[in-house]
């Protein structure tokens, strides 16, 4: 071996023994049967996966598919303007970057948390309402769709405004200043300057974005109350009240396998782009 | 990697036994189920050392046990997990003679149906399922069915879990428990899912808060935690539901796997002690199978035995059956 090939092995090694061998292991696990008891015995089978051809499961895939989608839609519309914001905040530039990762030095479960108490009847946001004498009942904020898509986005966002804020700051101000020269509005110039040229952001943070949302488990139990059922939970119940850790590992693979096909078709279209 | 790994621990064991000469004892115990001084006391006045370790769910205790060289000497599983943990032979037989204080469990507990001789465990803390409710609401709940009142204008809670819900759906409709006919379960998902539309969530431990701010003005419970809320709000109360409840029961067992019988057996005999019992039931604020701890008593805690015998103490499902319910609950989580 080479000298480079040495200094490969530190990486090698963390993705033959973090990654490729759990995948293995769940592989193997999704091929087997359920134990009375838990755990997984032999014969091996095929039927962890045909069990997923239900209906059921397509249903909840879907449903996931459309809440991944909004989050990242959403993170989408409310990152830009402020990465764009942050590009071009001269030195206060760092000030704010560190402002959007603030929120990572506490941990996502208590972040989560703090939303249920500003959120629950007798929380901060209802009880302000109140106190203004805006609403005389306290509005259903948690335990729906709509709170697990706002846990979703406020978890996410700041994997949107990253990639956005590298790819807008890297565009010359020289590029709109010629456009604005050349008689395009301010929103002209967003529209076919500063989008265009921010591409590999946006596609960057939407894949940062929409595939933990895919598999979020956390936010739809606790902001959902446990009434949603998106595809993580699916997998999160066989490995703990169901004890079926074969049918949880084929679901969990059959998301990993749409993932990457997804991202497959993603970037091959950006590429062409 | 691997190799690596056990280079390491071993290594380090080596090394505390160098300056420990001490027999080790390995518990492995529910959280916040034994009081900061259980264990250093017994350390002192046995002269043995003991590594504790918990766990959240039997599930997380079995995929570790079940391999039979898991490293533990004493585990705590829930009733229904015995019988079938000894068919699988990880349970060592009790020596009652080793086992004096066995005297001081409650009569109830000195032969249960899930071991009857108990010959395999010792019924450690107990707990049900019921309902605990705002008073403020007329008229008070006294069943399951009650739990689909309009009255509660939405603020219910169910347990998230499959069994207890399920459960709950049946005895509504007066049948079985832990019922493995499939239309039976059929009917009760649609129960379920009747409900679900006029419920606030499927929420655990953390309905207590919501319950004592007066968020939530009912919940499916466990008799430990409704007690826990009542003790931070005059305006609950808690019923055992009149269809019927499920019971359950931690038990204390020794693996075959142990090397250390007799230690284990002593550690066992020490927790059976009164005055243990009741240090352990002050810190973690749960029900003892211990008759003479002196303990507070209260009727949420220690119903009497007029309550007592509508409960039912759940089977583990059969694999069959386990299926069939996650796909009910499945089907009700995201109807």
């Amino acid at each position: 071996m080479n000298l480079r090939s040495w200094f490969l092995v530190p990486a090698r090694l963390t993705i033959g023994l973090f990654f490729a061998a759990p995948l293995a292991i769940v592989c193997g696990y999704s091929l087997l049967t359920r134990g009375d008891y838990g755990g997984a015995e032999r014969p091996w089978t095929l039927e962890n996966y045909t069990r997923l051809a239900d209906p059921l499961y397509a249903q909840i895939l879907l449903r996931s598919i459309a809440m991944a989608a909004a989050a990242t839609l959403l993170c989408l519309v409310l990152g830009f303007p402020l990465a764009l914001f942050i590009s071009r905040a001269g030195k206060r530039k760092n000030l704010y970057l560190q402002l959007v990762v603030l929120p990572f030095w506490t941990s996502f479960l208590v972040r989560t948390y703090a939303w249920l108490f500003l959120l629950r009847d007798t929380g901060l946001v209802n009880t302000l309402l109140a106190r203004a004498g805006l609403i005389h009942h306290p509005l259903a904020l948690l335990y729906n769709n709509g709170a697990v898509l706002l846990g979703l986005v406020y978890g996410y966002l700041p994997f949107m405004v990253l990639p956005l804020y590298a790819a807008l700051e890297k565009i010359d101000p020289a590029l709109l200043e010629a456009a604005a020269d050349l008689g395009a509005r301010p929103l002209t110039a967003v529209r076919r300057v500063i989008i265009p040229l921010s591409r590999p952001g946006i596609v960057a943070g939407s894949i940062l974005v929409f595939i933990p949302c895919l598999g979020a488990y956390l936010t739809p139990d606790l902001m959902g109350g446990g009434k949603t059922v998106m595809i993580g939970n699916l997998v999160q119940n066989q490995f703990t009240t169901s004890r079926d850790w074969p049918f949880g590992s084929a679901a969990s693979l059959i998301l990993l396998a749409f993932t990457s096909l997804l991202l497959y078709v993603f970037l091959r279209r950006a590429e062409v782009r | 990697m691997i190799r690596r790994r056990a280079f390491v621990l071993s290594a380090a064991a080596s090394a505390s036994c160098a300056f420990d000469r001490r027999p080790r004892l390995n518990i492995y115990n529910w959280s916040s189920y034994i009081a900061a001084d259980t264990i250093p006391n017994f350390e002192r006045e046995s002269g043995v050392r003991v590594r504790y370790g918990v766990y959240e769910s039997n599930e997380e205790m079995l995929a570790k046990v079940m391999t039979g060289n898991s490293g533990w000497d004493i585990a705590f599983p829930t009733h229904n997990r015995i019988q079938p943990m000894a068919k699988n032979r990880l349970l060592a037989s009790l020596d009652h003679a080793l086992l004096p204080n066995l005297a001081n469990l409650e009569n109830r507990f000195q032969n249960p149906v899930w071991d009857p001789q108990l010959r395999y465990c010792i019924p450690y803390m107990w707990s049900a399922t019921g309902i605990v409710y705002n008073r403020a609401i007329q008229p008070a709940p006294v069943g399951w069915s009650d739990l689909w009142s309009p009255r509660w204008n939405g603020r219910v809670t169910m347990l998230d879990d499959p069994e207890d819900v399920i459960g709950a759906c049946l005895k509504k409709l007066r049948l079985p428990f832990d019922s493995i006919d499939p239309r039976e379960l059929e009917a009760a998902k649609q129960a379920a899912i009747e409900q679900k539309r006029q419920i606030r969530a499927y929420l655990n431990a953390e309905a207590r808060d919501q319950l004592v701010s007066g968020d939530v003005l009912a919940a499916q419970l466990w008799s430990t935690t409704s007690q826990q809320a009542m003790d931070a709000s005059k305006a609950l109360a808690f019923v055992y539901p009149f269809e019927g409840y499920p019971l359950y029961a931690d038990n204390a067992v020794i693996l075959r796997e142990s090397t250390r019988q007799k230690l284990a057996h002593q550690f066992l005999n020490y927790l059976l002690r009164p005055e243990v019992a009741a240090a352990i039931v002050r810190t973690s604020e749960t029900a003892t199978c211990n008759g003479r701890a002196k303990v507070r008593q209260t009727p949420t805690l220690y119903p009497p035995p007029d309550i007592l015998a509508r409960g039912e103490w759940p089977a583990v499902l059969p694999a069959s059956a386990q299926r069939l319910s996650d796909r009910i609950w499945t089907e009700i989580k995201s109807s």
